[in-house]
């Protein structure tokens, strides 16, 4: 019965979630019974008939279905690279953004914003590849890291280049500015068929990449020695993972900005669903990981009159599951 | 004569300016359970360290099954020599099925295919630990935690098996357990090679001891562990006792 429910959650929940989410916004025009309507009108094909259809019609399909989907894309992109990232560095309470990448990511992608002359999904990706390069040599010291001087190494290296992006945003232009701060907390409500090609495709290459490694991954997470112990370069692995979970948050940071701590608690919920192999978690990471921020966007952009921020709320949901992952875990300062 | 499984000529290695082997030349018989003592500092875990690639040496030579160390990469490495780490402590409680089913990533790349699932059964039966199969690794006891490494490192099927103090920390019951299975190991076809810091155990188990002072490894009749050669090593005057057999040696009090 457990059995059953969680694989509903996992797997049967995506598209009957999705398509509800269409129904869900702050226009109060488009609800349920306008839903179905426009279903029975693209069904026969009529759906530009009226301006009634013609509305509702514009609504879904400019505004709700890229929205929902680069949600989607992007819930399963951060969960899956926390799962491989946290399995990688054999930490629990790692993420892109406790590692500086989603920080290294953003200041990137302000760089392309406020200086359009690279692609921002590049500029974005070779600041994640950065600053989690940045991050793994600070930490390592003999090629071993507690699992606080990483989440602190994290944390300077995500300072320094949050800093380095009000530098960006304190010289650029106002309008600007507004677009730099509006996008850095973390926001879907930009979402457009646009910024669904561009983030797509690299979101698709790395999680598809971390799927086909999620057995590996198991591998990994015993530690490097007990890989070579049994004939297997862990270096190889390790790069290749990284630089897929850093792609995945590098794209979806240039097209959401920064969701912050999701691919750490994502991948805990998943293991307590389906346990810690990766060859069952990292499905459902991308696939829960996908569903559960749409179902948390469908709060933000509904639970008030204005809608909140995803960073924010992410945050606000992380925050309070760090601190019980840190108890749980007894961290000793040391 | 015997077939060699490792052979080591004039093997030196330092960090840095710290020399810690010299001219080490040994031989590890095909096919026997062979136990290296010595004092801590000595030089084992280098010697092994170097044995099973996680350091890389520049003088001398060391030959797997007749093929030089340095020049196998990892993929050919894998079915000649599986390696025992000291210390293994997992941070995700995978189940013990998944711990010892990562033994076969070396031949299996992407998924393990259904002929490595048989590979664990078999090896955790050897063992004698299908009790184990669904629990989480890091909810057992050391010595339970050790059998599932060393069906961890079964399952790979190497000819040569490695492992660094295998039974430290272990009560007398999984000891004696352990090394009874690292004997019968070395009787079916695999070459065993282990560091131990209890003599009267490997006198017990092994077939060949080798014993290592000053950076080196001892020059010894193999068969001949006598008092003086202990005292030479560890230092500590002996007293031998014969059981049977088998040669006991108590500190001389």
């Amino acid at each position: 019965m457990r059995k059953a429910l969680i694989a509903f959650v996992i797997y049967g929940l995506p598209i009957p979630l999705l398509l509800y989410s269409l129904t869900v916004g702050p226009s109060q025009e488009v609800g349920l019974a306008d839903f179905w309507d426009w279903g029975k009108a693209v069904w026969s094909g009529t759906q530009e008939s009226n301006t009634r259809l013609n509305m509702i019609n514009n609504i879904i399909e400019n505004i709700r279905l890229p929205r929902v989907l680069l949600t989607f894309i992007i819930g399963a992109g951060l969960a899956s690279s926390g799962g491989a990232l946290q399995g990688i560095f054999r930490n629990p309470l790692v993420d892109p953004y406790v590692l500086g990448i989603s920080s290294g990511s953003a200041f990137g992608a302000a760089l392309a914003i406020a200086f359009p002359l690279i692609n921002i999904n590049i500029s974005a990706f070779v600041l994640g590849v950065v600053s989690v390069i940045l991050t793994y040599s600070f930490a390592f010291s003999d090629k071993k890291a507690s699992l606080v001087a990483v989440i602190l190494s994290g944390m300077i290296v995500s300072g320094i280049f949050t800093a380095l992006l009000t530098i960006v945003q304190y010289i650029s232009d106002p309008y600007k500015l507004q677009a730099i701060v509006q996008w850095t907390m973390g926001n879907l409500h930009h979402a457009s068929w646009d910024k669904i090609n561009s983030a797509a495709l690299p979101i698709a290459v790395g999680v598809g990449g971390m799927y086909l490694l999620r057995w590996r991954l198991n591998l990994l997470a015993l530690g490097d020695q007990e890989a070579r112990a049994v004939g297997v370069n862990p270096n190889r692995d390790k790069i290749i993972l990284v630089v897929l979970a850093t792609l995945t948050t590098s794209s979806s940071v240039a097209a959401a900005g920064i969701i912050s701590l999701y691919g750490l608690f994502v991948p805990h919920l998943t293991r307590m669903m389906v346990g810690p192999d990766n060859r069952k978690a990292m499905p459902a990471n991308i696939l829960f990981g996908g569903s559960f921020l749409v179902i948390i966007d469908n709060f933000s952009r509904s639970l008030m009159e204005f809608e909140i921020p995803i960073g924010i709320f992410t945050m606000l949901l992380g925050a309070p599951f760090f601190i019980f992952l840190m108890k749980k875990n007894k961290i000793n300062w040391v | 004569m015997t077939k060699q499984a490792i052979e080591v000529r004039d093997l030196s290695f330092s960090y840095g300016n710290t020399s810690i082997l010299e001219e080490v030349n040994v031989s590890f018989p095909e096919g026997k359970f062979s136990v290296v003592l010595g004092r801590n500092g000595s030089g084992k875990s280098t010697l092994f360290n170097i044995l099973s690639g996680m350091a890389t040496y520049r003088q001398g030579s060391v030959k797997l099954m007749g093929r030089e160390r340095k020049e196998l990469s990892f993929a050919d490495c894998a079915p000649l020599m599986g390696f025992l780490p000291q210390f293994h402590k997992s941070v995700f409680p995978f189940q013990v099925r998944d711990v010892v089913l990562t033994g076969r990533a070396a031949f299996s790349s992407f998924s393990p295919k259904k002929a490595d699932l048989e590979k664990v059964e078999q090896a955790i039966e050897e063992l004698e630990i299908t009790h184990l199969l669904n629990r989480p690794y890091t909810e057992l006891s050391g010595g339970e935690q050790q059998l599932v490494m060393i069906a961890r490192v079964l399952v790979q099927n190497p000819s040569i098996i490695l492992l660094d103090e295998p039974t430290n920390h272990l009560d007398v019951y999984y000891q004696t357990f352990v090394l009874e299975k690292l004997r019968k190991l070395s009787q079916d076809k695999f070459t065993v090679i282990a560091i131990m810091h209890d003599p009267n155990l490997a006198f017990l188990y092994a077939d060949h001891c080798f014993f290592m002072k000053n950076k080196t490894v001892v020059k010894t009749n193999l068969s001949n562990h006598d008092s003086e050669l202990l005292h030479y090593v560890y230092n500590v005057q002996f007293t031998a006792v014969q059981v049977k057999d088998k040669t006991i040696v108590v500190p001389t009090l």
